[in-house]
């Protein structure tokens, strides 16, 4: 027990998203996670304390990032282009990237309503790269067309400047392919079969002949730092779902 | 809409409101390249407290680049703004250069007053181009840093031996 490695737990579904979204992170990226993000959060985190030291962390709920009067800075800083990154998620995503955040079935009589897309739609746009993580991955999440599209993966407004990057879910990573304009699967997570992604995801994944790639386990110094100084800051900031992931 | 600014500014127009059919008049947002704004306060983290008057938020969140020249260098957690003051997040802030007195010959409220003498030692001056020529070599070339031009213009106020030690400016690390 007492010689034990911090890393040689193995590493849990949410630990591996958050590697994953962290080596999608470049240095020197100002990177900002919005409400009930915690897997990006820790990610961004990951990120500076590894391979990316310059990243700009505005983590929302973070004690040390502090605003002068309000959320509303945030969107006009992506406004005036300073954010590389935002993430989003949504109760469906489609093969052509789009998110709902809104209800499901008919807009008038939905079998669900929902809090709606918030700054989702103005952020896709105005931000460089969008990468949306899931905390789950089904064919109820993953279907051929929304229900209602809060936010695109990409359009032709004139003052766009990005759009959607990746997409990480509890399997793989999926990327968005700019010239098709569709979702592809990019990576399996280790320990995941291909056919239990195309199983449980309700369009086509774009798999064609490719061989679709194991992602690299986190390395001994990703799950270290992941399980030492990220954990601790992410007990401030996201104390249910540190505990949750690593205990108290 | 009806003073004479629209007769000498062509270039500004007018766009109906599509909600009370009202028309206005619309001007460009003005977005400078680089602000740069004085402060009484800041830290290393680039978070600054500024008089509450001015709009130097309003500034820095517009500029591409902002500098905040600060009287005080503190702790974050001593980035307080007083009574008369505001915030301003290190998100909107790329450099604090540590100046005390560096508002001279304007003031910094509540810290020391406009040096109405120099200004207008400085418009005199300013009234030709020799005059000006010398105003400039004495106060600011021949000057090799700025506590040298504080001695120059005998720069009495701000807080009292908070200046010159130690490194001057803080490159914020975020």
């Amino acid at each position: 027990m007492t010689n034990m490695k911090i890393s040689d737990q193995p590493a849990q579904t949410p630990e591996v998203m958050i590697g994953a979204i962290s080596r999608l992170l470049r240095d020197g990226e100002w990177v900002a996670t919005g409400t009930l993000s915690p897997i990006p959060a820790a990610a961004a985190l990951l990120a500076k304390m590894t391979h990316a030291p310059h990243l700009t962390t505005l983590i929302y709920g973070d004690p040390d990032f502090r605003l002068s009067e309000g959320f509303h800075e945030l969107f006009a800083l992506a406004q005036k282009g300073k954010i590389d990154v935002f993430f989003l998620s949504g109760v469906q995503i489609d093969k052509r990237g789009s998110i709902n955040l809104s209800m499901l079935g008919d807009y008038n009589h939905p079998t669900v309503r929902l809090p709606g897309g918030a700054g989702s739609s103005m952020l896709s746009a105005l931000v460089r790269r969008v990468i949306i993580f899931t905390t789950s991955h089904n064919q109820r999440l993953f279907v051929p067309k929304v229900d209602f599209i809060n936010a695109t993966a990409t359009d032709d407004a004139p003052w766009r400047r990005g759009g959607l990057s990746h997409v990480v879910t509890p399997l793989c990573t999926m990327a968005f392919d700019g010239t098709k304009k569709e979702i592809i699967l990019e990576s399996l997570f280790p320990g995941v079969d291909l056919e239990e992604v195309v199983r449980n995801t309700g369009f086509d994944l774009g798999i064609g002949g490719r061989s679709i790639p194991i992602m690299t386990p986190l390395a001994d110094e990703e799950l270290a730092v992941l399980r030492g100084p990220v954990r601790e800051r992410m007990r401030l900031i996201y104390p249910q779902f540190a505990a949750s992931v690593w205990g108290s | 809409m009806h003073s004479d600014l629209m007769k000498v500014r062509r270039d500004l127009k007018t766009v109906r409101d599509p909600y009370s059919g009202n028309e206005y008049v619309v001007v460009l947002p003005v977005i400078p390249d680089v602000a740069i704004i004085h402060a009484a306060k800041g830290s290393r983290n680039g978070e600054i407290t500024t008089d509450a008057t001015r709009n130097d938020r309003l500034l820095a969140m517009a500029a591409k680049k902002t500098i905040a020249v600060v009287e005080e260098l503190v702790e974050p957690e001593d980035v307080l703004p007083g009574r008369q003051e505001v915030f301003v997040a290190s998100v909107h802030i790329d450099a604090v250069v540590l100046a005390p007195g560096g508002a001279h010959p304007t003031g910094c409220p509540r810290i020391y007053e406009t040096d109405a003498a120099h200004i207008r030692e400085y418009v005199a001056a300013s009234k030709d181009e020799q005059g000006l020529a010398a105003y400039m070599e004495k106060y600011i070339f021949a000057p090799e840093d700025h506590d040298r031009y504080l001695e120059v213009v005998n720069f009495r106020g701000g807080n009292s031996g908070s200046s010159t030690s130690g490194n001057r400016s803080g490159r914020k690390q975020l």
